[in-house]
């Protein structure tokens, strides 16, 4: 396990979270609170319109967000250029399948891509539900004190950590 | 393009970059969060939260305003948040690391993406009937911390002692296994 023992070059996190809420108070001055799962439905919306334009005017869904040619997509489109700006300039390796799932469920990439696939559905079905994400709702949600983004951090960290308990099973014996 | 436009890509590089650099964007990290490994993730969100709630109040005062607050669905915020909360331990990544993810070159990042623009298509398609039905019901509004305790700095003060305890606490609890 030399691999695990690799130094990672990751800012350690209370510096890293001032340099956040930064951000964070910079988007409730110039926009309003910050979001990503909104940036989906943009994404979408931008996409289809062209195509089915009655259809994007059917569905509230739709009509209740703005376009691609907005705050929300531009913002989510920025979190990919600074991602891989970042990704760029640091030394983190980045893999395709990450070491923990590749221990449990071995290296296919197919398997990997899959559960990522139902993952990212569940996701985001799951925001749109609701209305928001961890961004969105949690983040955003609770730093106006909203009751309905505390409701929701709870019950997120509570059932990905039973979650991935599932999934990874009991780490401790692994070790052994 | 207008200035929004700019501003939203400007705060999107910027929060992409930060979150990549903290490791929010790697799925093993966050793996290794959700198995009370390794307490830095949540550690930085829950303070990143503290920090902006304080940082807002102060922007109030100022006379800027652009809060937005989501009201709480008993059932569907919370079923929500049992079905994200299981699809985040499950892949590893949220809505918006999807994105920094897929910039930094994760190919299974990319998935994540695809799966999540299928799972918004889905639900923008039943919208009218899966809200009235999960959502209208169990709405109790848009309370906030500050209507339960009668005022904004007694709300404010209830979160920064709540969330720093939870940092105390995943202080103490994660990353135990590793070293002992």
């Amino acid at each position: 396990m030399t691999a695990e023992k690799e130094k990672t070059t990751y800012w350690k996190w209370l510096p890293a979270s001032f340099a956040l809420a930064g951000i964070i108070v910079f988007v409730f001055t110039t926009f309003g609170p910050p979001a990503s799962s909104s940036g989906y439905v943009s994404t979408l919306k931008g996409a289809i319109q062209h195509l089915a334009p009655e259809y994007v005017g059917e569905r509230e869904h739709y009509r209740m967000m703005p376009d691609s040619g907005s705050w929300l997509f531009a913002f989510v489109l920025g979190m990919a250029i600074g991602g891989f700006v970042a990704g760029r300039t640091s030394s983190a390796q980045v893999s395709d399948v990450p070491q923990l799932w590749r221990r449990r469920f071995g290296e296919s990439k197919a398997k990997r891509y899959l559960a990522t696939f139902i993952g990212g559905f569940l996701i985001l079905f799951a925001s749109r539900l609701a209305g928001g994400c961890t961004l969105g709702l949690f983040i955003s949600g609770s730093t106006q004190l909203a009751v309905s983004g505390l409701y929701f951090g709870v019950l997120i960290f509570v059932f990905a950590m039973l979650s991935a308990r599932v999934v990874y099973g009991n780490p401790d014996k692994e070790e052994t | 393009m207008n200035l929004e436009i700019w501003l939203g890509l400007f705060s999107g590089i910027a929060f992409g970059f930060v979150i990549q650099r903290v490791g929010a964007t790697d799925a093993n990290k966050m793996a290794k969060a959700h198995l009370m490994l390794e307490g830095d993730i949540p550690r930085f969100m829950i303070m990143a939260v503290v920090l902006s709630a304080a940082g807002l109040f102060g922007l109030q005062a100022t006379g800027i305003d652009n809060t937005s607050i989501l009201p709480t669905s008993l059932v569907a915020t919370g079923l929500a948040a049992v079905l994200f909360g299981v699809g985040w331990g499950f892949c590893g990544y949220c809505p918006g690391t999807t994105w920094a993810a897929v910039g930094e070159g994760r190919m299974d990042a990319v998935f994540a993406l695809f799966g999540g623009l299928a799972g918004t298509a889905l639900f923008a398609h039943f919208h009218e009937i899966l809200i009235p039905l999960l959502y209208g019901p169990t709405n109790v509004g848009k309370i906030t911390l500050g209507d339960w305790l009668g005022g904004k700095v007694p709300g404010l003060a209830a979160l920064i002692v709540l969330f720093s305890l939870c940092i105390w606490g995943i202080g103490r609890l994660w990353g135990r296994k590793q070293h002992g």
